[in-house]
């Protein structure tokens, strides 16, 4: 090899070590929320950003469990309702601060998940997807029949944004606007991203990738799967449950169909279309699973119809997911560039 | 051909098809801009197929000759009977459509959800399906109902229950929403007060598909003497039929006559068949109503698709013309559209006639209607209001 390409291979490397850092990508992914409230300025589209940082939440919660730990949990829906309800029942009812609120609505979910893994631990397979979708209908039934808690059918309307909030040497910021609600959310997402991350890189993501590949051979290594299996189912419910706590002030109104068993399974959707076992994958997924049906609303009555047909293709011809595409394109865009080079 | 190459070619064709179909049609003035927010998927999309013929022949009708000047267009969207997609698709139309005027929802959760956001964008809302009375009590002076509300409705087919059948005793069925927990504590409350007894009250979800073991338990209390309902078709026709299997209602031997309100459409009888015989419901439009304007209607639309009017046609039709009506007499912009229909005194459509109390609820009872299914699945009007 020649030292002129030795030279272009050592800049390509350096440029792509960059690309390739975790500090740079979230920085990129700081700039990139930062930016997309000032391209999309309709409520609309702004609604729809505040809802795809609830998804991913929702996603790359889901995926921890299920893509890390191995454990396929149906019941994903019912740590939302409960973060949800949690939240605003404390803020309505009792006149708890709304952040004060949200911590504690977090809690309360993952303590629902830790109860649910008392029972999930001993499970695997299909048995723990019927069980946690058991749970999730049960949490459904609560939230519907305890009228006099929940409201149930009848609905609690007019929840208000969270208070705003006063940082030093900043203006108060209020979320009653769009742009700052998603700021907030968005920036709770890319939190949770970085903790997740943060846990799936230290020792903890290897003792999960191995009880997800073999609990036996994990158990001979001395790890305890029952507590780590705990461990995120708790974490992966509180994630849904920080979701939920937001998904209220979003909407302004709570009934406990946005609870339903349905909404675990576009979860887990958004999982499965993203790229199951990476982090980044659900986040997409999450984006393009709540995006797609509303960039398909201007076709009218043919849009369920190609939504379902976008997400059959995916699941089809690309089972790894948008992660697995976008390994395909970096492939080729690879090869056609080295096709060039030589 | 390689699975990426399918992929990209699977992408681009959609991606050509979602351009192709967001291309913006050309702008035309004197047009007023209506808004439709209707379940056009999940459970209650019956009602979006419905209430966008009723749309389409009134849009025809008026802009024919057009009304002062100005002609009418409509912008659907999918608001799927639910408070999040109901809230996405009126931002979408508001920011996006910016409509003069909007009408729909069907549901009470979906409308509720959508209120706080037509108020803040000001713009009014018609709304001919949700009965839940926190619609316009308290509501906001942005949304108007034409249809009449759950205590309209509930107080008056408990009464007529109690006087004209000599009810004495209901089992009350109803989904677990608020419309469907409003109309039965309606119900509920006026005819116990009456000397009616209800023996129980049975909610349940959308998602329950058999109704058997409710049924049986029915058939288990001895006399029951009505059976206020209130469900969407899918799950009436299942109760229904669970309830003549069980031998509880007229159709299956027993006695008890089904009671319901205006969430189910014509045709019913046809597909719950025998199961329907005795069933007495109110309806909003009365198809054997004499006035020319109802005859008119239902010719045009018999000619226009070949079947004939639905309650649900009826009302969404009644919607766009209150709207001409409102820019006949001068409305043109949101606000003046809203301070007009704020004025409407009996305005006269096929479900009967409109004018507005202080909280935007028609007042008129001539838009209660009610109909009993005969043995053979015809029916008749009751002409009781």
């Amino acid at each position: 090899m020649s030292e002129t390409s030795h030279g272009a291979d050592r800049r390509r490397l350096s440029g792509h070590s960059i690309v390739r850092s975790r500090h740079f990508r979230y920085l990129l992914a700081a700039a990139v929320i930062g930016l997309l409230p000032l391209v999309f300025t309709t409520s609309y589209w702004r609604t729809n950003l505040i809802l795809c940082a609830i998804n991913v939440m929702l996603a790359i919660g889901l995926d921890f469990v299920l893509g890390y730990a191995g454990q396929l949990n149906l019941g994903q829906s019912a740590f939302y309702g409960i973060g949800a309800y949690a939240s605003t029942l404390l803020v309505t009812k009792l006149g708890i601060p709304f952040w004060a609120a949200f911590a504690l609505g977090t809690v309360m979910a993952g303590a629902a998940g830790a109860l649910l893994s008392l029972f999930a631990v001993r499970l695997r397979g299909h048995y723990l997807a019927i069980a946690s979708l058991g749970f999730a209908v049960i949490t459904y039934q609560i939230l519907l029949n305890w009228i006099s808690l929940t409201q149930g059918p009848l609905g609690i309307y007019a929840i208000p944004p969270p208070p705003p909030i006063a940082l030093p040497w900043l203006p108060r910021i209020p979320f009653t606007n769009l742009a700052n609600f998603f700021y907030l959310t968005a920036s709770l997402a890319l939190i949770v991203y970085f903790l997740l991350d943060q846990m799936l890189r230290s020792p903890i993501g290897e003792t999960l990738a191995a009880i997800r590949e073999d609990e036996i051979s994990a158990a001979s290594l001395g790890i305890n799967a029952p507590k780590w299996k705990a461990f995120a189912f708790a974490a992966s419910s509180a994630v849904a449950g920080a979701a939920g706590c937001f998904y209220a002030p979003f909407v302004g109104t709570l009934v406990p169909d946005a609870f339903f068993v349905t909404e675990s399974f576009a979860i887990l959707a958004m999982v499965i279309v993203g790229g199951m076992g990476t982090l980044i994958g659900p986040a997409f997924g999450a984006i393009f699973i709540t995006l797609l049906p509303e960039v398909l609303r201007s076709i009218g009555d043919l849009r369920l119809i190609l939504y379902g047909a976008s997400v059959t293709l995916v699941v089809l011809f690309m089972p790894g997911g948008i992660m697995q595409a976008w390994r395909l394109v970096r492939q080729r865009l690879f090869f056609f560039a080295e096709e060039s080079a030589t | 051909m390689t699975r990426f190459r399918i992929f990209a070619y699977s992408g681009v064709l959609i991606c050509g098809i979602v351009a192709l179909a967001a291309t913006p049609s050309s702008a035309a003035d004197h047009i007023i801009k209506i808004g439709a927010l209707l379940p056009i998927s999940g459970p209650g999309s019956y009602f979006g197929a419905q209430d966008k013929q009723g749309i389409e022949l009134a849009l025809d009708q008026a802009n024919k000759a057009g009304v002062g000047g100005y002609t009418f267009e409509v912008q659907y969207e999918d608001s799927s009977c639910a408070p999040l997609p109901a809230t996405q698709a009126a931002k979408r139309l508001i920011d996006e459509y910016k409509p003069d005027v909007l009408i729909g929802e069907e549901c009470s959760d979906a409308t509720l959800a959508v209120m706080p956001i037509i108020e803040q964008a000001k713009i009014p809302l018609i709304n001919a399906g949700s009965s839940s009375i926190k619609v316009t009590d308290p509501g906001n002076p942005w949304t108007f109902r034409i249809m009449p509300n759950e205590v309209m409705q509930g107080v008056d087919i408990a009464t007529n229950a109690y006087k004209r059948l000599n009810a004495r005793t209901a089992v009350l069925l109803h989904e677990n929403t608020n419309a469907g927990i409003g109309n039965a504590n309606v119900f509920a409350d006026t005819f116990t007060k009456l000397g009616g007894k209800v023996l129980t009250d049975i909610g349940f979800g959308r998602d329950v598909n058999d109704f058997t073991a409710i049924a049986t338990r029915i058939a288990g209390m001895g006399d029951v003497d009505v059976i206020p309902t209130y469900t969407l078709e899918g799950q009436g026709l299942k109760i229904t039929q669970a309830l003549m299997q069980a031998g509880v209602v007229k159709g299956g031997g027993g006695k008890a006559i089904q009671l319901g309100t205006i969430w189910l459409p014509f045709g019913f009888e046809q597909k719950a068949g025998n199961a329907a015989i005795g069933y007495i419901r109110i309806v909003q439009f009365d198809p054997t109503d004499q006035r020319p304007l109802v005859r008119d209607f239902i010719q045009a639309f018999k000619a226009k698709f070949n079947a004939d009017p639905t309650h649900l046609n009826a009302h969404a039709y009644d919607q766009i013309m209150l709207i001409a009506d409102v820019v006949k007499r001068g409305g043109k912009d949101p606000q003046s559209i809203r301070d007009k229909l704020a004025e409407t005194k009996d305005v006269a459509g096929t479900t009967g006639s409109v004018e507005f109390d202080k909280s935007n609820q028609n007042v008129k009872m001539d838009t209660v209607h009610y109909m009993e299914t005969k043995p053979d699945l015809s029916w008749v009007s009751l002409k009781w209001n």
